[in-house]
């Protein structure tokens, strides 16, 4: 709906412009520096966006068509030599397909977890308030500490883990969890869910509070159960902050590097990795920075597709709503 | 989360600085004067920061006007260090690395000839000086040496009934077997991404094997590495090694075998000093040459780290970065370093002051006797750290998911890019 508003006044503000009579000469200096002065307030912040946003990217794209030596050193332009490289590592299609398991997998889970919680913390119930607390905690501490205690206790030879499936006899012998990708993704998963709800509970939990209480009175009046309420009411005003919550996270798990680089290095061999720290193996392992750069720009384009797909598909629903 | 992780890195940076200046070298790394010299260290254990330390003072204390800034940086996070460094032109003068060749290539060192006097170049044993030279100069200068051999746990052998340690293959299988029926883990066996090329090259060279061929060629997907690697697999898959020796870095296993719950493993000189004595030092273990597939000859591995000096473009930096290079390479100073880290000497002088230690001379004989029949990895092939790395992450799925024969030829294929 703000669409089509934003579309009208747009096209409402051209059409004075032709009609105006023309300015006699001062005016019209006077005129051109009103045209300028805009950019004094614009300036400053589109010099910061393009320094540090827009350079580095034009870095990044720079550096995937150069050919860089093992120390480091650009050797010249290597056109699409570095691409041609990345496609044709055997690893690539499994660690694209993994990359999509993760995000979709992590980020779906979160923001169900997430919906959850944000309705207990909404609740009214004694300690309320230490409950909210307690929610920061995984957020407000270090993600990679998070990750390398979850690695220690799911070690085969010390871990807490297998000592406590053993004690109580779940357990014969230690499992070494984390060398089987399948387990160690879902291990991995796990970690990443748990550092990603605080955020998704509190946007959600901002969301469920900005809505009206008189609606819900409305709607009980109506006759509509809390589930029908639940569906048709909070759900649908929620969306702005599902919107917000889920780009956000999709991007963040998309780059989530030191959960995986602490737990596996994205090992057995290229079994856990994701694109990000796959580019930082063909980097610092393969020591080849260019087609790392390469991976770089191919997770810069599949970022950007999955959000502006993703903005598309919220769009559509909104207007067919 | 990426925020999370700068943060890391600049916070660990900071600490290194912190913790890295000593007294009266806390200034900025300047060294346009020539007489400050900016020396990026490589973390072995605890010990080395202290050990740099005070060699610097003793250093700025007998030469007047000069200053080293010391950045000590951990193994894991070199090559990210050093790649960073190289690329944005902020070159340490001094570098103690496990590699040179790169440097070499793009014309980035000094040679050795240039940084050292005539009598430390003399000083270097030959087996060292050979491997630390491209294509004929010698670039590198030799820093320490270790050497690997069999370590076994002469409780465990007796409790299994083994008489003596294993020579041939055949015999390492079936011991590890024995130790299995014991109730221990036969055979540790790290090819996780720590120090998997090592432990890989140990096994392969002991078949006939290893990284290239008689013409100097990159032969990894050669016959008798696929040998060797479906030899480890059968291995894993009998289970008388650790579970999920892909997943297994050395340092687990070397404080495993500390622990006395392996039987025998490929052990590395510092064992001693950095695993078995600080759990146990009272530990019942023996050290024995490498098995051999056949049992007739017996290779070593032989490790070298080196110390480089980064050209400045004006080449003021030249004159101090000798001073403080033959400063340390002073038979005490380098014996000091060698002993305090529990590895072996690369010079003669500091090799002879290490040797008249008669209560660790015992412990090194072997490692010292064993080098003469040690082999290298191509450090001085400068594809050797793309290699290096492709083998840390590739060569353990060999012996769990994939084959052995795939698994190779992988490597080689990164091997040649490199070319």
């Amino acid at each position: 709906m703000a669409v089509h508003d934003v579309t009208a006044s747009a096209t409402g503000a051209e059409h004075p412009a032709p009609v105006a009579p023309a300015p006699s000469p001062p005016r019209r200096r006077r005129r051109t520096w009103r045209a300028l002065e805009p950019l004094l307030w614009l300036g400053p912040a589109t010099l910061l966006i393009l320094t540090m946003v827009v350079w580095p990217i034009i870095e990044m794209i720079r550096t995937s068509l150069t050919k860089v030596s093992s120390t480091g050193l650009s050797e010249g332009f290597a056109g699409l030599g570095n691409y041609t490289d990345l496609f044709a590592e055997g690893d690539l299609p499994g660690v694209l397909l993994r990359t999509v398991v993760w995000v979709v997998g992590v980020v779906t889970v979160t923001i169900l977890v997430s919906l959850g919680l944000a309705q207990l913390l909404n609740a009214s119930f004694p300690g309320r308030r230490l409950v909210r607390w307690a929610m920061i905690v995984p957020w407000a501490s270090s993600v990679l500490m998070t990750a390398l205690i979850w690695r220690w206790m799911l070690n085969n030879f010390y871990g807490v883990v297998n000592r406590l499936l053993m004690d109580i006899g779940v357990l014969d012998a230690p499992v070494n969890w984390l060398a089987h990708p399948g387990q160690a993704l879902v291990a991995m998963m796990g970690v990443a869910v748990f550092v990603s709800l605080p955020f998704t509970s509190f946007v959600l939990l901002a969301g469920v509070q900005s809505i009206p209480g008189e609606v819900y009175e409305a709607a009980r009046v109506d006759g509509a159960g809390p589930v029908r309420a639940y569906l048709s009411i909070t759900l649908p005003l929620l969306r702005p902050s599902l919107v917000v919550a889920a780009i956000i996270n999709v991007i963040n798990v998309f780059n989530s590097f030191p959960i995986i680089w602490a737990m596996t290095r994205g090992g057995p061999g290229f079994s856990t990795d994701t694109t990000t720290t796959y580019l930082y193996k063909l980097a610092f392992d393969n020591q080849s920075v260019g087609e790392s750069a390469a991976m770089a720009v191919v997770n810069f384009g599949l970022v950007l597709a999955v959000v502006l797909v993703y903005l598309r598909v919220v769009r559509r629903q909104e207007d067919s709503a | 989360m990426k925020r999370h992780l700068a943060g890391l890195a600049g916070g660990t940076a900071l600490a290194l600085a912190l913790t890295g200046c000593g007294k009266g070298s806390s200034s900025d790394s300047g060294g346009s004067d020539g007489k400050t010299i900016r020396f990026v260290a490589a973390k072995y254990d605890d010990d080395t920061q202290a050990y740099w330390t005070a060699l610097i003072k003793d250093f700025e204390k007998a030469n007047p006007g000069y200053r080293v800034n010391l950045e000590v940086v951990d193994w894991e996070q070199m090559d990210s260090k050093v790649k960073t460094y190289v690329q944005t032109k902020q070159e340490p003068d001094v570098l103690n690395y496990n590699k040179f060749s790169d440097f070499a290539r793009d014309g980035l060192v000094y040679k050795a000839q240039d940084v050292v006097s005539p009598k430390v170049l003399a000083d270097f044993l030959p087996l060292f000086r050979q491997k630390a030279q491209y294509k004929g100069a010698q670039y590198g200068l030799p820093f320490i040496s270790s050497a690997r051999l069999f370590f076994y746990n002469k409780d465990i052998f007796a409790k299994a009934g083994i008489a003596r340690p294993p020579s041939t293959w055949a015999e390492v299988e079936a011991d590890a077997k024995k130790i299995k029926q014991a109730g221990y883990i036969g055979l540790g066996l790290p090819l996780g991404p720590e120090e998997a090329q090592a432990e890989f090259q140990i096994w392969a060279m002991n078949n006939g094997g290893g990284w290239t061929d008689a013409s100097g060629k990159w032969a990894i997907d050669q016959q008798a590495n696929v040998d060797t690697l479906s030899y480890l697999r059968k291995l894993t898959k009998e289970k008388v090694t650790q579970p999920n020796p892909e997943a297994t870095n050395r340092k687990d296993v070397f404080n495993q075998f500390a622990q006395g719950k392996i039987g025998m493993l490929n052990g590395a000189v510092f064992m001693r000093k950095g695993f078995i004595d600080p759990v146990d030092a009272k530990l019942n273990y023996g050290v024995a040459a490498l098995p051999s597939k056949d049992g007739s000859t017996h290779k070593t591995l032989g490790v070298q780290d080196y110390l480089v000096a980064f050209k400045k473009s004006d080449g003021s930096n030249k004159a101090g970065v000798k001073k403080f290079l033959d400063f340390f390479y002073q038979k005490e100073n380098a014996a000091k370093f060698v002993s305090t880290e529990g590895f072996l000497s690369v010079t003669e002088s500091a090799g002879a002051v290490l040797s008249s230690d008669s209560k660790n001379a015992a412990y090194y004989k072997p490692f010292v006797d064993a080098l003469s029949s040690a082999e290298f990895a191509p450090a001085d092939d400068p594809a050797w750290a793309a290699v290096d790395g492709a083998v840390k992450q590739r060569i353990g799925t060999g012996v769990a998911g994939g084959d052995p024969a795939k698994v190779l030829g992988e490597i080689q294929k990164t091997a040649q890019k490199g070319d």
